[in-house]
């Protein structure tokens, strides 16, 4: 099953044909990854054919690549196909193939779209080398690649100001996240002498404190990543990217790369003190509460599916925190097809409507009957409403936390009730905003080859739910088909928020403008995401600049001005000493002090002298240095003493001057 | 002439050109130049046949050459090259080649600046491959001399100062070296390096002549790397040097510091080495964070990629004083890709410094709409340089840092502090593409052209070796790896 190489490489292979492209070129064949990924796409399906029926843990394919030997110990990465990485290729290869469709027609205009589609296919190879990895080291490496390419996604439109700096914030964020990372692999290796899986996660010799240092150093790379709070703030500024890589990666696959980090690495996490999976859950909870929160205020479209992004995101980690693996990555599965296909049907908006606030869009669904319709699967499934996936897959946490019945879990299960409903609350108010009210006369509906990728996300948005059990059991646990009490616990939920959503949208049942004037206080709060930008900026990235700025000038005058001080110090010494020794005939002494006095002497006063006077003293120099050398042997211990004896003053004077 | 007088010829060969080229008349440049691309091109094929035929499994030096010298004093004449130091010459031949294309255009005092590009060689090579202390000795100070007029005659405005300091400062430091040696000479009556290696290994020099010692080597070969506080001569000298002498300065210069705690100090003075470690790990970790933090203010961009030398040596450093095979492993693969990596980077930077005579990160903006090529070569090494995988500079980072972790002599909280510069790494070189790569192009980028068909063919190798190594870790390490296992079992540190 070699073959499976191909299925990271393909793309790989399509990045490295059009990097070195020209402009044109680059343009003319912009199809080579959507080519690339079909090819990926139709060998994740044989993959999948592989591992089918699975139901274990044991990987159906293994291939280790030995990178370096240290001490003569084998470095190795490897690849791994298991259920979990059957599930995963084919996520990303359906949403990747769907994205690249719709790029294709979403991007024709631009002129630099060549660049766009081959960062696209680098991405997509790393990504689905990520979930490939057989080992930590592997994964940590794509995970960086991934990094590098929504940099470079985001950064797009450079030109401008605000992309820019987005993506220059996206990577440092996520990169604080990964010293944690790091530090953890340095562990794992001194530990368990090894990155790969079937290793690492069997090794019953961890001891606690060990996976305690080696999980909260990977959940710190899976909490950048996966923009959990407090390092969140960096994914509602990655929409400053084109809408359709915004889809793949800052929604579908690359944000969800934590929740499958953590998930991968659980047994090592139960190894750990217990306070690591509650603090995991934890950091879910205020993740998803915070994230819809600031969902429901957003005026950009796409700041509303971003902060969506994070609150769901935080609800993936919540899972994990109650050590569902099959939970969290059924919703990382439902959440990648339903929100790329929202993040889709916003580009598509956006284009036709030139705005990316809500207040100056609506009546969209008389002329954008096909983007209206798949967006509300979108927002139906995101809201949890049966039968679309994201009930499904939101059901399933919700159950486990209330099986799990401790006072965490049940506070969390409280918590991510309230956001069910304020998803769905939020997600009402962009539909009524956007399709309900007076038309748009501007919009018009898109082509067919952009409407079609979004079909096809909408129609596996529909049916993917009841795959439920079916999903579990693959992944080798056993669930049945949903609770009917926590089944209809959450849809009061949903009900409650998409009636509320209802009342105060559409029939105007609050004044949301004097309630912003009322309570001045919780609007600025909240329109100023919680001040984390705010104090990030103020707090950390300000003070660091003038940091360095410090730094750079104790450099200048301290550091170096000690240097100039001991050569001023030296040279008036030797001065001295030339006065004193003038009368001693010593010839090479003389030579020594009249080029360190000459020397200092430039140094102090930066005059510039006439270079033929430095070849010949360089010269000299040299001659006497040669001599030295050759004299050595001869007059050996003489020569040491006398070396011994230069070297004595010379840190005499410093200490002397110094002082 | 057998196969094991190669290394003398490598090592000698660019003197003889460095003759021919001084006796160029100056009216004809161009002779001299070809002069020069022509030797360094010889000596790097050499170098590549020395690395094909290099037994990658021995551990030992190869291509021995030991005849007696000066037998009264048992100096010998004595080469051999083992896993560590063929990368280095590698390096040195490879960057000796592409700093003479890289000085094409040069027409002032031609022959004088091209005689003293490969009397800097001479001493290049020599150094990595000299194993007796007296050749080692003559090797290390004649490379001095080339720099220093390479500074001082064709450098910028400040050049005097920056060759002045340059010479002294790192001078300074060699004079304690030398009694260090002369030292290890009269406690075991040799020279030999190898032989003074054995010896430490065995335990014959005791931990208080051994402390001694150290300090003084330590003083000689942390100026050369340099080692914060030490470091301040680097910054002037690069500013100042022309640029086939900043990618000289920073890709071979500095390394041989580095390759002297690597030779010298670890297998010659192992328990004063491992005393001294942590100490040198906290300097080591000052200068990553430190190197980074100033780096990241600095408003000249030649500042900025030596401040960032000062940061990535410091994780050889960290490497080589973890005392670890995968530590060692990695301090040498940041020198091998430090150099590659840098050398890039003052290369482009001096590309645009041709064509705008400006340096000022303020002046330059949107290079990669002004010219794609030179801007996505500047990104490309940026990112190198701040570790990403899949290219050399994270090989040897990573490798130090999970080497650093695993040392039984760096506390675990000096690693952390280390990891964090690696962060700063990508903060202060995003910080720099995103006002010099990225944005609008500023008015004195307009009209200008793009890199020329000689430009790529200098940095077309280094692209490639940064690929290779970071794809293909055992490209390098293969080489090093058995070296660095003789090592750590001499100097008894962790597996």
């Amino acid at each position: 099953m070699t073959w499976l190489v191909l299925i990271p490489l393909l793309p790989a292979l399509a990045f490295a044909a059009m990097a070195p492209m020209s402009r044109r070129v680059r343009t003319a064949v912009r199809w080579l990854p959507l080519a690339a990924m079909s090819g990926s796409l139709l060998m994740s399906f044989a993959a999948f054919a592989r591992v089918w029926p699975g139901g274990g843990e044991e990987p159906v394919w293994r291939a280790t690549f030995s990178l370096a030997t240290l001490g003569g110990a084998p470095l190795s990465v490897g690849l791994r196909l298991d259920a979990v990485t059957a599930i995963m290729l084919l996520v990303v290869t359906i949403v990747g193939v769907c994205v690249q469709v719709y790029s294709l027609g979403y991007m024709h205009r631009d002129e630099r779209q060549g660049w766009y589609f081959a960062v696209l296919s680098l991405f997509s190879a790393a990504m689905l080398l990520l979930v490939l990895s057989g080992d930590f080291l592997l994964l940590y490496m794509s995970w960086e690649v991934m990094g590098l390419c929504s940099y470079l996604l985001i950064g797009f439109w450079h030109e401008q100001d605000a992309p820019r700096r987005a993506s220059i914030k996206a990577f440092l964020t996520t990169r604080v996240g990964d010293v944690g990372f790091a530090i953890g692999l340095a562990a794992m290796w001194a530990y368990a002498h090894s990155f790969d899986f079937a290793v690492v996660l069997r090794d019953t010799h961890w001891t606690v404190a060990a996976a305690t240092l080696v999980s909260l150093g990977l959940l710190a790379g899976a909490m950048g990543k996966s923009a959990q709070v407090p390092l969140h703030v960096w994914l509602p500024d990655a929409r400053a990217g084109p809408t359709p890589a915004s889809a793949l990666i800052h929604a579908a696959t690359m944000v969800a790369a934590g929740v499958y980090l953590v998930a991968r690495a659980l047994p090592i996490f139960h190894a750990a003190a217990p306070w690591v999976l509650i603090f995991v859950m934890g950091v879910g909870t205020a993740t998803a509460l915070l994230g819809a929160t600031l969902a429901m205020v957003q005026y950009d479209i796409k700041k509303v599916l971003a902060y969506s992004t994070i609150s769901q995101l935080g609800y993936m980690f919540i899972a994990l925190g109650a050590g569902a693996e099959g939970a969290a990555l059924f919703h990382l599965t439902t959440h990648a097809f339903f929100k790329s296909l929202l993040f889709l049907g916003a580009g598509v908006i956006i284009h036709a409507t030139h705005t990316q606030d809500i207040r100056e869009m609506g009546g969209l669904r008389k002329t954008m009957p096909w983007t209206t319709g798949t967006f509300l699967f979108g927002a139906l499934a995101l809201s949890g409403v049966f039968p679309f996936s994201g009930f499904w897959s939101k059901d399933d946490i919700l159950m486990t936390l209330w099986t799990q019945h401790t006072w965490w879990s049940l506070t969390a299960l409280s918590v991510a009730l309230l956001v069910a409903a304020m998803t769905a609350f939020y997600m009402t108010r962009v539909c009524i905003r956007v399709f309900a009210g007076r038309a748009c006369s501007l919009a018009r509906e898109t082509h067919l080859d952009m409407i079609v990728p979004m079909a096809v996300l909408a129609g596996i948005t529909a049916v993917i739910g009841f795959t439920s059990p079916a999903f579990a059991a693959f992944l080798g646990e056993v669930k049945g088909w949903p609770d009917l009490g926590m089944a209809v616990v959450g849809s009061i939920a949903a009900t409650t928020g998409i009636g509320l959503g209802v009342w105060i949208y559409a029939f105007a049942g609050v004044d949301t403008q004097e309630l912003r004037v009322r309570f001045p206080r919780v609007t600025a709060v909240l329109e100023n995401g919680f001040y984390f930008d705010l104090t990030y900026n103020r707090g950390l990235v300000e003070t660091f600049q003038w940091l360095t700025r410090l730094l750079a000038a104790f450099d200048t005058t301290v550091v170096d001005g000690a240097v100039n001080a001991v050569a001023r110090g030296w040279s008036a010494a030797s001065r001295v000493s030339w006065a004193f020794d003038g009368t001693v005939v010593d010839g090479a002494v003389n030579g020594v002090g009249a080029l360190v006095k000459r020397a200092g002497d430039r140094v102090r006063t930066l005059q510039s002298g006439r270079v033929q006077g430095y070849q010949r003293l360089g010269y000299a120099g040299l001659l006497a240095l040669l001599g030295l050398a050759l004299l050595v042997p001869y007059i050996g211990a003489l020569a040491a003493a006398a070396c011994a004896f230069v070297a004595l003053i010379v840190v005499g004077v410093i200490v002397v001057r110094g002082a | 002439m057998g196969i094991s007088d190669l290394l003398s010829v490598v090592v000698f060969l660019p003197l003889a050109g460095a003759v021919v080229s001084a006796l160029v008349p100056k009216t004809r440049p161009e002779v001299a130049k070809w002069v020069a691309a022509i030797t360094m091109g010889l000596g790097l094929a050499l170098t590549v046949w020395i690395v094909a035929v290099f037994d990658r499994t021995a551990s030992g030096m190869q291509f021995v050459t030991n005849v007696a010298w000066v037998p009264q004093a048992g100096i010998h004449y004595h080469l051999g090259v083992d896993g560590v130091s063929i990368t280095m010459l590698a390096l040195s031949s490879l960057l000796g080649l592409i700093a003479v294309i890289a000085s094409w255009k040069v027409t002032d005092r031609a022959p004088t600046y091209f005689a003293m590009l490969l009397l800097l060689q001479v001493g290049m090579n020599g150094v990595f491959l000299a194993l007796d202390f007296v050749l080692f000795y003559m090797f290390w100070e004649l490379v001095l001399v080339p720099m220093f007029f390479l500074i001082g005659m064709w450098g910028g405005t400040r050049r005097e100062y920056a060759s002045v300091k340059f010479f002294i400062y790192t001078l300074a430091g060699s004079v304690f070296m030398l009694v260090g040696m002369i030292a290890l000479y009269l406690h075991t009556g040799t020279f030999d390096m190898v032989a003074l290696a054995k010896a430490g290994s065995t335990g014959a020099l005791g931990i208080g002549f051994q402390n001694w010692v150290f300090l003084a080597f330590f003083l000689g070969f942390a100026v050369k790397v340099p080692l914060f506080p030490l470091h301040t001569w680097l910054p002037d000298a690069h500013v100042e040097a022309p640029t086939a002498a900043s990618v000289l300065l920073a890709g071979i210069l500095l390394k041989m510091g580095t390759y002297g705690f690597i030779r010298v100090s670890l297998p010659m003075l192992p328990d004063a080495a491992r005393a001294w470690a942590p100490w040198i790990a906290v300097l080591a970790v000052i200068s990553i964070v430190y190197g980074a933090a100033v780096a990241f203010a600095q408003t000249d961009l030649k500042k900025l990629v030596a401040y960032s030398s000062v940061s990535h040596m410091g994780f050889v450093m960290l490497g080589i004083f973890s005392m670890t095979t995968a530590g060692l492993n990695g301090a040498v693969a940041v020198m091998f890709s430090h150099g590659v990596v840098t050398g890039m980077l003052f290369l482009i930077v001096g590309m645009v410094y041709d064509r705008t005579h400006t340096r000022q990160i303020a002046d330059l903006s949107g290079l990669s709409s002004a010219m794609p090529v030179m801007g996505g070569l500047l990104a490309f090494a940026s990112f190198a340089s701040l570790g990403l995988p899949g290219l050399s500079g994270f090989v040897g980072e990573f490798l130090s840092l999970i080497g650093a972790w695993q040392s039984a002599v760096i506390p675990h909280w000096i690693t952390v502090i280390a990891a964090v510069g690696v962060l700063l790494a990508a903060a202060y070189m995003l910080w720099m593409v995103l006002r010099v790569v990225l944005g609008k192009p500023s008015e004195v980028l307009r009209g200008l052209p793009d890199a020329s068909t000689r430009e790529l063919w200098v940095l077309a190798p280094l692209v490639a070796l940064t690929l290779i190594v970071g794809l293909y870790w055992s490209s390098l390490l293969a080489f090093v790896d058995p070296a660095v296992k003789a090592l750590v079992a001499l100097v008894g540190g962790a597996a």
